[in-house]
């Protein structure tokens, strides 16, 4: 039986940080404006559709509203954010999620643990459900916009600014845009996230735990595709869960760290890019084999 | 008159990139820019674009002052320009970077389908047909070249900017470059030219502007220009 409810929690958070690491991946990975201030955004969507569900109203209504604070936030501070590039944006983003942290950390409870109305009847089936709707959406949504005349334009600013510009595109336009998109799904991640918690601490809601675990994710899975940040998700929850059974707690970072390094010095591509060369390097041997003279570049 | 630039001024701290510069194109022009290094020739195309505001002066386009507008809108207005060193999308495919061209400089209500195969076309047009779904990391030199000016065509530009695109060519790339500047005039696209062959630019160009020290020295047809005693100063030194 213990098992199964393990099982179940390992899902629930691989699903969640797909839609989170996902979330990061628009912004980050597509857009290549690497937002170091994600937790602000989680943190928000959190705080607000536990507020707001614990106080009554329905649980979908309340993780809208979550992702909406979360992307009004976004609106409000994305103005003079993209005043700022590159590191100067990523710096500015970091420090906003830190102060964020302290004033919610002072001047809300320590701890917000569900009325035991509804701790006696927690269950894990609804929050694995909830996990999985979401991630599909997010991971659906974020598909489509690459796909599409948006997605376009979001890769060209990561690739050129200058060159977007010179081609129409609004730079600034659409990089507030991805930036809303971004954080409305962090919003919902952390709703999701509001609804599993028994018990949810305002400051780690707001820690850059949540930032960093995006970052290395959607890094070691593949930036700026798809398929990455869910394989990235998938591997970390594993491997954290793996870790944990032989290390002291918090270890996981230590090799996660060591990781990331390891793969924005040697494999930009991420694992999908790793298994891709993988592919090409065996096909183009296979090649070589059959014709010996004809050099495969 | 399709361009007008009046008395436009352009200065770095206390260096005057650009010295009340004046000059008009007319429609089906093709302009050379040209003067030694350092005479403002990069800027004159960076304040037409919009990538810097002028300090004095005014740009007009069509009749619109353009003067320090954002260079998406002064795209979108018809203006295109390619980069000495070439920028293309690297991540993205030949035909994707063109796309963006065509769907954000030129028309925003295209289907992607639509604008895919119209940017096919381009990508044909400049001499890179097949080579859509190439990656641009696989695309020689001259070939990104030809991709910087077909994903300034895609944003269908009544005027274009081409800054130094022969810089690098072999002298075989360099007639095939010129082809295609023909073509794109004869297509009906004004040309402004910033190029430093001189071979190339006598060949292409309607009309001459000489830039030294960031102010205009000399105008006139190629033939004049080129034996003006100043320019020849200009170039050699006195």
């Amino acid at each position: 039986m213990t098992k199964r409810t393990d099982l179940i929690t390992w899902f629930t958070y691989t699903l969640l940080y797909i839609t989170l690491s996902q979330s990061w991946n628009l912004l980050g990975g597509y857009t290549g404006q690497q937002n170091l201030g994600h937790a602000a955004f989680f943190g928000i969507g959190a705080l607000c559709a536990r507020y707001i569900w614990l106080y009554g109203l329905p649980l979908p209504l309340a993780l809208f509203a979550g992702a909406l604070a979360a992307a009004l936030f976004a609106l409000i501070i994305g103005f003079p954010a993209f005043k700022l590039k590159g590191v100067y944006f990523i710096i500015g983003t970091l420090v906003l999620a830190e102060i964020l942290k302290t004033i919610f950390d002072t001047i809300l409870p320590r701890a917000n643990v569900l009325p035991s109305k509804l701790l006696n009847t927690y269950s894990l089936t609804p929050r694995y459900y909830l996990s999985l709707i979401v991630a599909v959406l997010v991971v659906a949504f974020v598909y489509w916009v690459s796909r599409s005349r948006l997605g376009l334009g979001l890769m060209s600013i990561r690739e050129d600014e200058d060159a977007a510009e010179a081609s129409g595109v609004n730079t600034r336009k659409y990089k507030l845009t991805a930036f809303l998109i971004s954080t409305f799904t962090a919003g919902l991640a952390g709703g999701v996230f509001a609804y599993y918690s028994a018990a949810a601490q305002p400051g780690y809601l707001f820690s850059a735990v949540w930032t960093f675990d995006a970052v290395i994710i959607v890094f070691v899975g593949g930036v700026g595709t798809i398929i990455g940040p869910i394989i990235g998700s998938v591997f970390f929850v594993l491997l954290k869960q793996l870790l944990s059974l032989y290390l002291p707690g918090g270890s996981h970072l230590l090799v996660f760290g060591i990781l990331f390094i390891i793969v924005v010095l040697y494999l930009p591509g991420g694992l999908i890019g790793f298994m891709a060369k993988l592919r090409r390097a065996s096909s183009s041997s296979r090649k070589k084999r059959g014709r010996k003279s004809q050099i495969v570049t | 008159m399709l361009l007008e630039v009046k008395k436009v001024t352009k200065s770095f701290g206390g260096l005057v990139a650009v010295k009340d510069l004046e000059f008009t194109v007319n429609e089906g022009d093709v302009i050379g820019l040209i003067g030694p290094n350092g005479s403002g020739k990069t800027t004159s195309f960076h304040l037409i674009g919009g990538f810097l505001k002028p300090d004095k002066g005014e740009i007009r386009f069509e009749g619109n002052d353009i003067t320090g507008l954002k260079p998406h809108r002064i795209c979108q207005g018809g203006i295109a320009r390619t980069f000495q060193l070439t920028k293309p999308f690297t991540g993205m495919t030949a035909l994707e970077n063109v796309m963006v061209g065509g769907l954000y400089g030129g028309d925003p209500n295209q289907k992607m389908r639509q604008a895919g195969e119209e940017c096919e076309k381009i990508l044909a047009f400049v001499g890179l047909g097949g080579k859509g779904q190439s990656p641009v990391s696989a695309l020689s030199v001259v070939d990104r070249k030809r991709l910087e000016i077909a994903r300034a065509l895609a944003t269908r530009p009544k005027m274009l900017l081409l800054d130094e695109m022969m810089s690098g060519l072999t002298p075989a790339e360099m007639d095939g470059a010129l082809d295609l500047v023909r073509a794109i005039r004869d297509s009906g696209v004004t040309l402004i030219v910033v190029e430093h062959v001189m071979k190339a630019i006598l060949e292409v160009s309607h009309r001459l502007i000489v830039l030294n020290h960031g102010e205009k020295i000399a105008e006139g047809a190629p033939q004049e220009v080129v034996n003006n005693k100043t320019v020849i100063e200009a170039y050699l030194g006195d």
